[in-house]
């Protein structure tokens, strides 16, 4: 007998929203269209090229992934033991090395510091999603959403993979930091939506390299 | 089949395959849209950019969903970034009053309740929201939702059954206008 009020009640808010909630207007096919075709027309002409899957072999792929490992490993090692230097390597008299040594540094710097900022951010989100809110996470959020802004505003921070990964994760924050405290729990479920629909988890672990953080 | 055939001739640079492609789906996109966001600015900006993505990253659909559960993906997900870029997450600030000229042809239901219905929709969580205006009001199956959404079918009738629950109790005051 419930289970009919509710089906009934149900069908009658369904018919409702659909004669009256946003109800679309006719499609604007035409403009839209053109519209299309002239940023279409505009992306080409400044040589723009369509997304395209790059078309890499496995193989190619696992030795591209070694190097990369092989490079940070060395950088992080170069970066974490500062004082240590090879007594059979000959002392650097060119003028520009210098300055492309400290490039060099900055831009690991910079490398370490994401991913030390994007491993806090995981671990804030993974305590978020078992925790109740507490205005501690608020102010949590707020600290790691300046460093996430510190980071977009950052040169330094080039990879567009990474940067699009911090725009979305600004966004989760600012969602965290401006919970509404009479609504969390409506906040909570809509916060734990975007983050599955973003994947934001997997991606920042896959951001993340494998192994211990170093702390700044 | 013939969707493939679509697909290949568009990647070929055929424009008329573009248009084609084009005309299939923006009705069905740029209802999703409306419905989603209530604004015929932001609905047209998302719809196209909707296809201008579609139409550069085509060379990547592979037909493992149906063409259109593809394109719905992007539209969702073009809308969900926009409408968090421009600040308007589950916030309904146009008053009825200043709305579409559409809601002159509206009908002839309870304006209270037209206003409490409209509240209660944007209240919903956002996963909520989209998976109540993709199955009840739009008309998708939970299977193309699922794909569209990155979830799986259960989880999208699971967020069906929460929002209508929701709904309900936002709505209770309205039970006895149904019943009679």
């Amino acid at each position: 007998m419930m289970d009919e009020r509710e089906d009934r009640f149900d069908s009658f808010i369904r018919n409702a929203a659909r004669d009256d909630y946003n109800t679309p207007p006719t499609t604007p096919k035409a403009e839209m269209w053109e519209r299309i075709e002239a940023a279409r027309r505009t992306s080409r002409s400044n040589g723009v090229l369509p997304f395209r899957r790059p078309a890499t072999r496995p193989a190619f792929r696992i030795a591209l992934g070694l190097a990369a490992i092989l490079v940070l490993g060395v950088a992080i090692g170069r970066i974490t033991a500062p004082g240590v230097t090879s007594p059979t390597t000959a002392p650097i008299t060119t003028a520009a090395a210098p300055d492309a040594d400290k490039k060099d540094k900055s831009t690991v710097a910079t490398q370490l510091a994401t991913a030390d900022h994007l491993s806090q951010v995981e671990t804030f989100l993974t305590e978020f999603g078992t925790d109740k809110a507490s205005p501690e996470f608020t102010d949590h959020a707020k600290d790691l959403l300046g460093t996430t802004r510190l980071l977009l505003d950052s040169k330094r921070v080039s990879d567009p993979r990474t940067r699009k990964l911090l725009e979305d994760l600004e966004l989760v924050l600012v969602q965290i930091a401006t919970m509404n405290p009479k609504d969390r729990a409506e906040d909570l479920n809509s916060i734990a939506d975007g983050l599955a629909q973003n994947q934001l988890r997997t991606r920042l672990r896959n951001a993340i390299p494998a192994g211990p953080v170093i702390r700044l | 089949m013939e969707k493939r055939d679509l697909v290949t001739r568009v990647l070929a640079g055929d424009p008329d395959a573009e248009r084609e492609l084009y005309d299939s789906h923006v009705d069905r996109v740029y209802r999703l849209v409306y419905r989603m966001v209530g604004d015929s600015e932001l609905a047209s900006d998302y719809t196209q950019d909707t296809f201008i993505r579609t139409f550069d990253r085509l060379a990547t659909f592979r037909g493992e969903s149906a063409l259109s559960t593809w394109i719905t993906a992007i539209a969702i997900s073009v809308v969900y970034n926009g409408q968090r870029k421009v600040k308007r997450i589950r916030t309904r600030e146009v008053d009825i009053e200043h709305a579409e000229p559409v809601a002159a042809t509206i009908r002839h239901s309870d304006p209270d309740l037209k206003d409490r219905l409209a509240r209660a929709i944007d209240g919903l969580p956002e996963g909520y929201r989209t998976v109540f205006l993709m199955h009840d009001v739009e008309g998708f199956t939970h299977d193309q939702i699922g794909s569209a959404l990155g979830i799986q079918e259960g989880t999208s009738k699971a967020q069906l059954s929460r929002a209508r629950a929701k709904l309900r109790h936002e709505l209770a005051a309205f039970a006895g206008d149904w019943a009679s």
